[in-house]
């Protein structure tokens, strides 16, 4: 494996466990996923495999060097798309593109060459001059994913990429990542966005509270949810939560979403009671499908917070 | 070394355009401080005479070069912390000193007319004639680099950056007030004396008389005392850079 990551403990002062024993390893050409909520200690991870952090205890080594003790081999081999916006107020996107290029190495023709064709593939080039300074965030974070990419590294980290951009741009970003990949890159992904990452990603790991409470492939993840369907209502506003039958297995409930599980033998009964809610008011629309990613994530993560961000069992 | 040099090269560019949006008010801070300082500051004495106007005219540099490096400096640093700019830039494959180097090499050149500005407004303004050394050279790039680094210091050390501009609002404070520059060091009481023995102002004002006028100074323990500052900070500076979270 190019990226081997070992029992990483990240403890900082307070004694807030950021990571709690966390072993992971990405390979080259495979695209790895990191979801988990806020505070879940995604971007300490990867923070510590680029040199910005020390864990506290474990490994880290990149084509078999330790790079807790070589954070410059770390930053040779990594290119990184940090969480925060890029200090390019002050340059145009196309300078921006290639002064990054150019840093990580890239000559001077080829890196122009690979600017501009990240620049027509993200659509960027009505932007290409613009400073900064005058382009909205969504625009920065695309500038910032080509600076990452300009001139891969062996492992390109991309904490949330795609933050502020639009739907079609955010396909676009998806596709130069998986040309990356193609192209012998290890891709380690950041992101909160679990419906798109499940297209994306080959193998994931699921954190929450600095610890992993999954990892696999999208489709073994999805297994450990059986044959189960999954039903989702969506509440009229204000309308209270509905009495629920008995076959509806597991529910929890986020903010107006009703998620629960269903055997396919009961999904008769489920649609006809649905429609029934639906006619009677108490609910806007209803969903019937497959168990998704997303309904392995927020099993994982929740009942753990008090505050109720992740969703409650009911 | 070859790479650092490359590095540096690059980061110059990336620093420089960075600023340059606000480059115009940049200059037009320093030279409106040079210019405050040779006219302004005459308004404290009833009469000037061509002691005091040496005085002014050597010491507004030196509080040119301390205030960019004691307040602006680690004001944009603790901004640029505020903002997570060290996240990213220090993901590059960039010596870290080759980043701050660039800084500072951008820092020196946009003070540096404010500074030529306010020796020549000075020599005409109170009308004598310069006795310029070649030393005010190494001179000037020692003040700007020890001011500058002491800066970087003070920016990365303070834990929380909110609490840096606090902590600058005091430094210039004393600079201005407390400090020997703009006068001669006999004129503050004996424990004012005593402490600016030690702290790099005095020597730094030294250096500009010693080697723009005939004001009688000694050049080579003010070299050192400056030096060792330099020394210091510069050392602070590298191991601040260099931690990790």
């Amino acid at each position: 494996m190019l990226l081997e990551i070992k029992n990483i403990r990240k403890v900082y002062k307070g004694k807030v466990k950021a990571n709690d024993d966390i072993s992971l390893s990405v390979d080259e050409g495979e695209i790895f996923g990191l979801l988990g909520p806020n505070g879940a200690g995604k971007t300490t991870l990867v923070n510590q495999v680029i040199g910005l952090a020390v864990p506290t205890s474990g490994s880290i080594t990149l084509a078999g060097v330790n790079i807790i003790a070589r954070p410059d081999y770390a930053r040779e081999l990594c290119s990184f798309q940090a969480q925060v916006q890029a200090p390019i107020a002050g340059l145009s996107s196309i300078t921006a593109i290639e002064l990054a290029g150019r840093i990580r190495g890239g000559k001077k023709a080829e890196v122009h060459k690979r600017a501009m064709e990240l620049v027509e593939k993200l659509e960027l080039g009505e932007w290409k001059k613009t400073l900064g300074l005058n382009v909205s965030g969504g625009v920065r974070r695309l500038v910032a994913f080509c600076m990452a990419a300009v001139v891969p590294g062996k492992v390109v980290i991309l904490d949330e990429p795609t933050n502020d951009v639009d739907p079609l741009r955010r396909r676009a970003i998806w596709q130069e990542v998986q040309v990356l990949a193609k192209r012998g890159s290890a891709v380690l992904l950041v992101t909160h966005n679990v419906l798109e990452a499940e297209r994306v990603v080959d193998r994931l790991a699921i954190i929450d509270q600095g610890k992993v409470k999954g990892m696999g492939t999208p489709a073994s993840l999805k297994e450990s949810e059986g044959d189960a369907m999954r039903l989702e209502l969506i509440l009229e506003p204000k309308a209270a939560e509905p009495s629920l039958p008995g076959y509806l297995k597991k529910p929890l409930v986020i903010n107006r979403r009703v998620l629960a599980d269903i055997s396919p033998a009961d999904v008769p009964a489920a649609i006809a009671w649905a429609r029934n809610l639906k006619e009677s008011g108490a609910i806007e629309e209803f969903y019937l499908g497959p168990s998704t990613l997303e309904d392995v994530y927020v099993r994982l993560v929740k009942n753990h917070d008090a505050n109720g961000n992740h969703g409650k069992g009911i | 070394m070859l790479k650092w040099f490359r590095s540096y090269g690059l980061m110059l560019k990336w620093v420089y355009l960075s600023n340059r949006p606000w480059l115009m008010l940049n200059l037009a801070v320093q030279l409106g401080i040079a210019v405050a300082f040779i006219f302004g500051i005459g308004y404290f004495y009833p009469e000037i005479t061509l002691s005091i106007g040496k005085y002014l005219t050597t010491g507004s540099p030196t509080i040119v070069l301390l205030t960019v490096g004691l307040v602006m400096v680690p004001q944009i640093i603790a901004s640029m912390r505020s903002e997570g700019t060290f996240d990213y830039v220090w993901s590059l494959p960039v010596p870290r000193m080759a980043h701050i180097a660039a800084d500072a090499t951008n820092t020196f050149a946009t003070m540096l007319p404010g500074i030529l500005l306010s020796i020549i407004l000075g020599k005409f303004h109170f009308g004598f004639d310069l006795q310029v050394s070649w030393l005010v050279i190494p001179a000037i790039l020692l003040i700007a680099s020890t001011a500058t680094f002491a800066g970087y210091s003070l920016a990365f050390a303070v834990p929380k950056p909110m609490m840096i501009n606090v902590i600058t609002q005091l430094m210039i404070f004393f600079v201005m007030m407390f400090s020997p520059v703009m006068f001669p060091a006999e004129q503050l009481p004996g424990w004012l004396q005593a402490i600016h023995k030690v702290l790099p102002i005095q020597y730094m004002a030294d250096l500009m008389r010693g080697t723009l006028t005939d004001i009688p100074v000694k050049l080579g323990m003010a070299f050192s005392m400056v030096g060792a500052w330099f020394v210091a900070g510069f050392a602070c500076t590298y191991i601040l850079v260099r931690r990790r979270k």
